[in-house]
Order: structure tokens, then C-alpha cells, then sequence
């Protein structure tokens, strides 16, 4: 089935190298990562070298190699941020999901990440759960939302 | 039909083939300008920034790396002024800072001027200099080795998987990479690195009273210099 969705990504891409990040944008959204087997089908499609393919995929922050969770909480740790205190925040995570920053937990639901900034420095601390901006984050109200994602799973097994 | 173009180089007017760079030229004509990242016949990438030389241009000078500089009709080039010098020295004092167990590095450095590294020594392996990545590309079109990642955590590496999937052994990431050779004395343990040194006598006198010409050295065999691989 992934490669039928790959098919699609690359109609009208084939053989046009300077296509590669649209071509990575686009599988990126659609599995959540780049795996290993469609990047090698992209190389030869594009008609770009593998190594080539894995710089860009190693060097642009949009990409991940890695699968991620389905929840994406990224947490912003810049200046503003981190005054406001983001270090908690990230102390939070490490605490209850016992997983570093970057990382995925173990079940796949949960993926943290940290950037240096989004740019809503008068609403910090921000918290992005998958692509919602929330401000004035605080420890508890982290908790609630990891809980919250991390229930919906149990919810759906129980079901 | 090969165009020339008329270009000045420290102040001596030479001739040089239209397309080519500014470092490949002063090489030809005997202008020693020391550089590492340079192969002749491959393409350059400005990495190392060993071969600056100051760009003359409406009486305002640039500094730019010599290799990826490419001649134009009236260039007026310097390639040893004291402001150079001084800049070079520092460029090859990061450089044996950084890797100090590569005879290549130690002899840039000697031949840098290089007395004393102000730097902690880091002893890492790879300078990033890009030769390896650029042989394998070009010269043996395997295209098995890249850069990956970016800022500090920027390394060669190969795709995931298996090298010899991509890899044609042809040897030449390793005949080409500067840190093939350890220094005289052996290879250096983490926290006893130091700068060599010993190859300073080799600097003959000519050298030093004639800055920017090439006396045929015998450091420039240990970086494998441009004009030892043309011949």
C-alpha cells in the first residue's frame, strides 16, 4: 500500500532531482517519518544518489528518519520560553514518560521534541500538540494533556 | 578555443586560462599558496580556507578562498600580505587543534607559521575537508560516502546499510585523506597532543625569505601539495 502512495507523490516528479524536498515534504506528511525502502525508491526515481537523498533528509529539521508517535508535543525552549519556565516543562516530560527530549515512547504514541523558538514569545511557555499552539503551559496542565494522550490508547484498547 | 584572461598576482602580471581558479593559477606559475582541500582535477569546495588570498577590487580588499575564486579579465590578487599571514596562521592553528594527529596538518601548520596552538586540542579524526567525499563522487563515481548532518554533529558517513553495496574500492577516500599519515613520532594519545614542529628545519631558508614562492618544499609532499600531484 505505501508504495501505491509513494506512486502518487512522485507522478509528474520522476527524473527532476531538484524535486528531492518537495518529494520528502510530501512523504514526510504522509507517514510521519522517511523510511528506509522509499527513500531508496525516491533515490532511483529522482535519479539522486542515496547519499544525496540522506544529506538533505539529515540536515532539514522537517525530516525525521525515525518513526514517530501520533501525538507530537514539541516544546519550545527559547529565550522567552525557558524564563518563563520551559525547564519544567521538560522535566515534566522526563518524569512521566521517562523519555528525553527527540525521543519517542515505547507504545508510539507520544513523540517529544524542543525547538528554540516559534515565535508567540508574549504566550510562552508554548506547547505544540500536534500542530495546536498552547500558551502559558505549566507542569499541570502538561500533565493533563500527556495523560489525555496517552489515555486515548487505553480508551481504544478497552473498546 | 581557450580564452585567456590577464590577471595580477602579487604583482606580477601572468596569463591564465579563462575558467580556471585563482589558486590552480598561482600554482601553475609558481605562487605557493597553501591550501589542503585541493585536488587538482576535481572540484573544489572551499573548505578548509587555507588558500585565502585578498581580492583586490575599486581599491577595497576581499579575502576569499583562492580555489573557489575563479579568474576574471584585471584581477588584482595578494596572496601574502601581513593581514593573510596573520589570518592563515590562525585558520592552520584551528586545523592542528583540531586534528593534531595528521602529518599533513602538522607540515601546514609548520609551514603556516604556526609556534603555538592557543586551542584545546580536540583530536578528532576528520577535518571535514571534504576530499574523500569529493574523490568518491567524481573520480570513482560510487557516490558511497557524503556529508551528513549539519553544525557539530556534520560527518562523512555512507548510506544505512552496507558500504559495498555503494563502495567500488577503489581506495581512494583513503589515499586522498589527510589523516592517513600519523606524524613522525607516532600517533598521539588523547591529552599528550602537541604541535610537531620537527619539520621546521625542512623549511629552507628560501623559504622563508621568499614567502609567496613555491620552493618546492618538502611539507608540501606531506599535504600532498597540487604541484607534487600535477607532476
Amino acid at each position: 500500500m505505501a508504495k501505491i502512495n509513494l506512486d502518487s507523490i512522485l507522478e509528474g516528479r520522476r527524473s527532476q532531482p531538484h524535486m528531492l524536498v518537495e518529494v520528502l515534504l510530501d512523504l514526510q506528511d504522509q507517514e510521519g517519518y522517511l523510511p528506509e525502502e522509499a527513500l531508496k525508491t525516491v533515490s532511483k526515481e529522482l535519479g539522486v544518489p542515496l547519499i544525496d537523498v540522506y544529506r538533505v533528509a539529515h540536515f532539514y529539521k522537517a525530516f525525521s528518519l525515525k518513526p514517530r508517535g501520533k501525538n507530537v508535543i514539541t516544546i519550545c525552549t527559547g529565550t522567552a520560553c525557558h524564563v518563563r519556565g520551559s525547564d519544567l516543562l521538560v522535566n515534566q516530560v522526563r518524569g512521566q514518560l521517562g523519555i528525553e527530549p527527540g525521543e519517542t515512547t515505547p507504545d508510539g504514541q507520544i513523540t517529544v521534541e524542543c525547538v528554540n523558538c516559534v515565535g508567540a514569545c508574549a504566550l510562552g511557555p508554548i506547547v505544540i500538540h500536534n500542530d495546536v499552539y498552547c500558551k502559558n503551559m505549566t507542569p499541570g496542565t502538561l500533565r493533563r494533556k500527556l495523560d489525555k494522550a496517552a489515555g486515548k490508547k487505553k480508551e481504544a484498547k478497552d473498546a | 578555443m581557450l580564452q585567456y584572461v590577464n590577471v595580477t598576482i602579487d604583482g606580477a602580471p601572468v596569463r591564465a586560462e579563462k575558467g580556471t581558479s585563482v589558486l590552480d593559477t598561482a600554482i601553475h606559475y609558481g605562487i605557493c599558496i597553501p591550501h589542503l582541500c585541493h585536488i587538482p582535477g576535481i572540484h573544489d569546495m572551499g573548505a578548509c580556507r587555507l588558500c585565502i588570498v585578498e581580492h583586490v577590487r575599486n581599491g577595497r580588499s576581499k579575502v576569499t578562498a583562492s580555489c573557489t575564486l575563479l579568474v576574471e579579465e584585471g584581477m588584482v590578487i595578494r596572496t601574502n600580505t601581513d593581514r593573510i599571514l596573520k589570518m592563515r596562521k590562525n585558520i592552520a592553528e584551528l586545523l592542528v587543534a583540531r586534528a593534531p594527529n595528521s602529518k599533513a596538518i602538522q607540515d601546514i601548520a609548520v609551514r603556516c607559521g604556526v609556534t603555538e596552538v592557543r586551542y584545546p586540542f580536540r583530536n578528532e579524526n576528520c577535518v571535514l575537508c571534504g576530499r574523500c567525499v569529493r574523490i568518491c563522487k567524481e573520480r570513482a563515481q560510487a557516490n558511497a560516502l557524503g556529508f551528513i548532518g549539519r553544525g557539530k554533529e556534520r560527518h562523512v558517513d555512507h548510506p544505512p546499510g552496507k558500504l559495498m553495496d555503494y563502495c567500488k574500492n577503489c581506495n581512494g577516500c583513503i589515499l586522498f585523506c589527510p589523516m592517513s599519515v600519523t606524524p613522525c613520532g607516532g600517533p598521539m594519545k588523547k591529552g599528550e597532543e602537541r604541535l610537531c614542529g620537527k619539520c621546521d628545519s625542512q623549511l629552507t631558508a628560501d623559504a622563508r625569505k621568499m614567502p609567496g614562492v613555491c620552493v618546492w618544499c618538502e611539507l608540501g609532499k606531506g599535504f600532498q601539495c597540487s604541484r607534487y600531484l600535477a607532476v
